[in-house]
């Protein structure tokens, strides 16, 4: 039984998964790409195979190996918050992809100083991409109205259906809230990934300002606030400063 | 003559004005001369006293002062040290005496008999030198059970120990206790001489709360110093005796005390002083070997009760990098004692002296925490990781050894100048968050597998909220459904008005096959069927009862014109003839199909 509700769940998340993320299968010229970049990599040349990634991706011949892939070359060549920020785009085509989730929380670990951790429920509602809560919800919403017009069509047999519509609604409500909580941590637009060596967190959005804490490449900070090529951070904690546009990169340019 | 007798007379007066001065002259000679022999001489206010209290030497010059304070001889076990000068001036019998005296206080350290050379001082000019000291130090004995019961003792001191029997290296906190007797008004300038029993090594002793005790019928003041005492070898030992003075003042009767100046807490306003020797009874202490059996491999001696925790930082370097591993091991015991024991299988590292630090959480430093800081460096690229680190005591409440030990920690260590292979740094990351025994990253996909964008999620998609929508309308239309059967089901009337305008709508097509068909009888008979419906429904009567004779006059009456009603006698007309002379062509037919529509549709417009 648990097995068959596992297998029910993942159908559902792979179907939303494709109406989510309209996927075409690879053309032999980006599949040739994709392997002449792998080819690189194995030869260790990390910043070109990254290079050749990033042409890819902004040619539209993106997939989720892809950003995995790009991940690990900028890993390896040392930028590790952009590693970072191409393991989570990665994240949001495959949120249950192990060995994305292996290599970004390996990512993380070497990332020293203040960062922001996801929390409990964060890392819950992480188990399924945006799209996908989408869908679940939608699906239930779907089914909860199906029910509820088969008992308006039929009602020698509402009574029987009452408990399923109910049973919808409820689980149409509590996919909903899901949904609007994955819509609420969202990362995009809100998290910004220091891609910059060392950075210096300043009280305020001048470079004259204090420094209020310093952070590493890959920190993810949380994005409170912008002002001209300013982004005001947090790590999550009590501190909060300003670091330069150009010293981060935001998840959503990903 | 006068003249020559007042000089005869002058002259012997003269004379004995010379005489006078001479005598004087001698007299201040031999006074002086007198006065320049120095007195020298040395004593002491007690020849024989206790340890633990100090005896008065005094050194006095009398007729004279030393240029300079007499250099204090040194004497093993006898401390000397000078209190001040002191002098007095006298007039005797018109001679002036004065005597200088230089005051020393002399303090045994031990018991025993005593010599104190003599001292040589300069007083003039001259070289004085004076008899040595004879100096008897008792030993002072603890006062016994009945006297300290019964209250006949102002003070005493006592030793008291948690247990008599120790491990070898275990940290003994004792008291020791002075007790004052409730008849003492006052009580101050202790003098505790380093306590340093044979075999064991003393803590510095710390002051604790004062409390009040009943002994026997006496109550007693204690004043409480906390120590600790580690046995640093085995046997029979002895902790004590411990000696301390105190001066101490009794309720006298002599004299009033003055409560003005004893509520501001002058000391001895009032009483009788005295100084008093106090000593412990000696406690037998029984300090045991540590077991022979079962000593873990690595033990270095520690005693005590503790914990371990290890760090290491960082864990990705090249050969030759510095790593620091910070141990910090927490409990109680000897923590200045503690060493890093030898780790043998850090044979692949080179490793330098650890610096260490030590904060403790009690005033006796017995409690808390000591951290080492070993800087150790890999050798070799082919490190995987840290080994394990151990520390063993012994624990004595246990009696048992114990072996604290962090696992393998990973390392990734690279040749020197290779671009960094970062691996998971030591140590837990979160109480619930386990990091994965990965060594790298997980190496690339061979597959690009299906394309797929990043674009806007659905939810801030035009179709997608629309396509929402469809269900919703789905439901709206069974609902309105729903009501609209239910109103028809509810209303007879309107049930049978659609009804009938279905079948006449129906048979309007029938007639028209009819007709092609060339089927008279079939054609008379649904048209007439037809008719009757449709009056019947009109009329709110049953369709059998309706014929040309009953309804003309009622349609008449409810709105039908004239030329209505003569199209409907002329179709019931033609219906009648059908049955005994049936129309054959179909054409004639098919002409009736629009007079039977056209009476139909006036039927409708009538009022129901």
């Amino acid at each position: 039984m648990r097995n068959f509700r596992q297998n029910c769940f993942a159908s559902l998340a792979t179907a939303g998964l494709l109406l989510a993320n309209p996927a075409v299968a690879a053309t032999p010229d980006a599949q040739s790409r994709f392997d002449a970049a792998n080819k690189l990599y194995e030869e260790r040349k990390f910043a070109e195979a990254a290079g050749m990634y990033e042409q890819m991706l902004q040619s539209g011949s993106g997939s989720a190996a892809v950003y995995f892939n790009l991940g690990n070359a900028l890993f390896k060549s040392g930028q590790m918050g952009q590693a970072i920020v191409a393991y989570r785009a990665a994240e949001v085509l495959t949120p249950r992809d192990p060995d994305v989730q292996a290599n970004l929380r390996f990512a993380r670990n070497q990332v020293q100083g203040p960062t922001l951790r996801p929390g409990r429920w964060e890392r819950w509602i992480g188990t399924l991409s945006l799209n996908e809560w989408a869908m679940l919800a939608a699906g239930a919403f779907w089914v909860t109205l199906g029910l509820l017009g088969i008992m308006q069509m039929r009602p020698q047999s509402a009574r029987a259906l009452r408990g399923g519509a109910a049973a919808g609604a409820g689980v149409t409500l509590v996919l909903g809230g899901c949904l609007l909580l994955a819509l609420a941590t969202r990362p995009a637009n809100r998290l910004a990934v220091v891609t910059a060596r060392d950075v210096v967190v300043h009280n305020g959005p001048l470079e004259s300002s204090q420094t209020a804490f310093t952070v590493t490449d890959g920190a993810e900070l949380r994005v409170l606030d912008r002002k001209d090529d300013w982004l005001q951070v947090t790590d999550g904690t009590r501190r909060v400063g300003w670091l330069k546009r150009r010293e981060a990169r935001l998840l959503a340019d990903s | 003559m006068e003249s020559g007798s007042w000089n005869t007379g002058s002259d012997r007066g003269h004379r004995r004005m010379r005489l006078g001065w001479a005598c004087l002259v001698v007299f201040l000679h031999l006074s002086l001369a007198a006065a320049h022999a120095v007195r020298f001489t040395t004593s002491l206010d007690r020849d024989t006293i206790t340890l633990g209290e100090s005896a008065r030497l005094s050194l006095t010059f009398e007729g004279g002062s030393p240029q300079d304070v007499p250099v204090v001889p040194s004497v093993a076990n006898l401390q000397i040290a000078y209190v001040g000068p002191s002098s007095q001036f006298s007039f005797i019998n018109g001679q002036v005496a004065s005597i200088v005296s230089h005051i020393f206080l002399v303090t045994p350290r031990q018991s025993g008999e005593y010599t104190i050379p003599a001292f040589t001082a300069d007083a003039g000019g001259t070289k004085l030198t004076s008899q040595p000291l004879k100096l008897r130090v008792l030993k002072p004995s603890a006062p016994t059970p009945e006297a300290i019961n019964a209250g006949a003792q102002p003070a005493f001191l006592k030793l008291q120990l948690p247990k008599k029997e120790v491990y070898l290296g275990e940290v003994l906190t004792c008291e020791l206790q002075f007790h004052f007797h409730s008849s003492v008004q006052n009580y101050g300038n202790f003098s505790l001489p380093p306590i340093s029993p044979p075999g064991f090594i003393a803590g510095k002793p710390v002051q604790s709360q004062n409390r009040r005790v009943q002994i026997g019928n006496a109550v007693y003041t204690v004043l409480p110093l906390v120590m600790t005492l580690t046995p640093i070898k085995t046997g029979e030992l002895s902790a004590g005796p411990i000696t301390a003075g105190v001066v101490v003042e009794l309720a006298s009767n002599r004299r009033r005390r003055d409560p003005f100046f004893e509520q501001f807490g002058f000391f001895m306003s009032g009483g009788e002083q005295k100084q008093l020797s106090l000593v412990t009874e000696a406690e037998p202490v029984r300090v045991l070997p540590l077991p022979a059996e079962n000593v873990p491999p690595g033990f270095n001696g520690a005693v005590g009760d503790y914990r371990m925790t290890v760090s290491v930082s960082p864990t990705n370097v090249a050969t030759g990098d510095p790593i620091t591993v910070r141990v910090e091991i927490s409990g109680r015991g000897a923590l200045e004692a503690l060493t890093l024991p030898e780790q043998t299988a850090w044979k692949d590292f080179k490793a330098y002296p650890p610096t260490t630090r030590i904060e403790t959480t009690d005033a006796l430093g017995v409690q808390g925490t000591k951290t080492f800081e070993q800087v150790v460096s890999p050798e070799s690229s082919d490190i995987r990781e840290l080994p394990p680190f151990s520390f063993s005591f012994f624990n004595p409440e246990a009696k048992e050894y114990r072996m604290l030990t962090q696992p393998a920690m990973p390392l990734a260590v690279r040749p020197g100048g290779v671009t960094p292979t970062p691996v998971i740094a030591a140590g837990n990351r979160g109480s619930g968050e386990v990091a994965p025994p990965a060594q790298d990253i997980v190496h690339i996909k061979t597959r690009s597998g299906a394309m797929a964008t990043l674009g806007p999620p659905l939810v801030q998609q035009t179709w997608f909220l629309a396509l929402q929508g469809v269900p919703v309308l789905a439901w709206v239309g069974a609902f309105v459904w729903r009501k609209r059967a239910d109103a028809l089901a509810n209303n007879p009337r309107l049930r049978r008005q659609r009804q009938v305008a279905q079948l006449v709508s129906k048979g309007l097509d029938e007639l028209r096959r009819l007709a092609a068909a060339k089927q008279s009888e079939e054609f008379f008979a649904t048209l007439f069927r037809l008719l009757q419906e449709q009056i019947g429904e009109r009329l709110d009567v049953p369709a059998s009862s309706i014929t040309e004779a009953v309804v003309v006059e009622r349609l008449a009456h409810a709105g039908l014109g004239e030329a209505g009603c003569g199209a409907l006698h002329e179709l019931f007309q033609a219906c009648n003839l059908a049955r005994y002379a049936p129309v054959r062509t179909s054409e004639a037919l098919a002409a009736l199909v629009p007079k039977a529509e056209q009476v139909i549709a006036q039927l409708k417009e009538l009022a129901a």
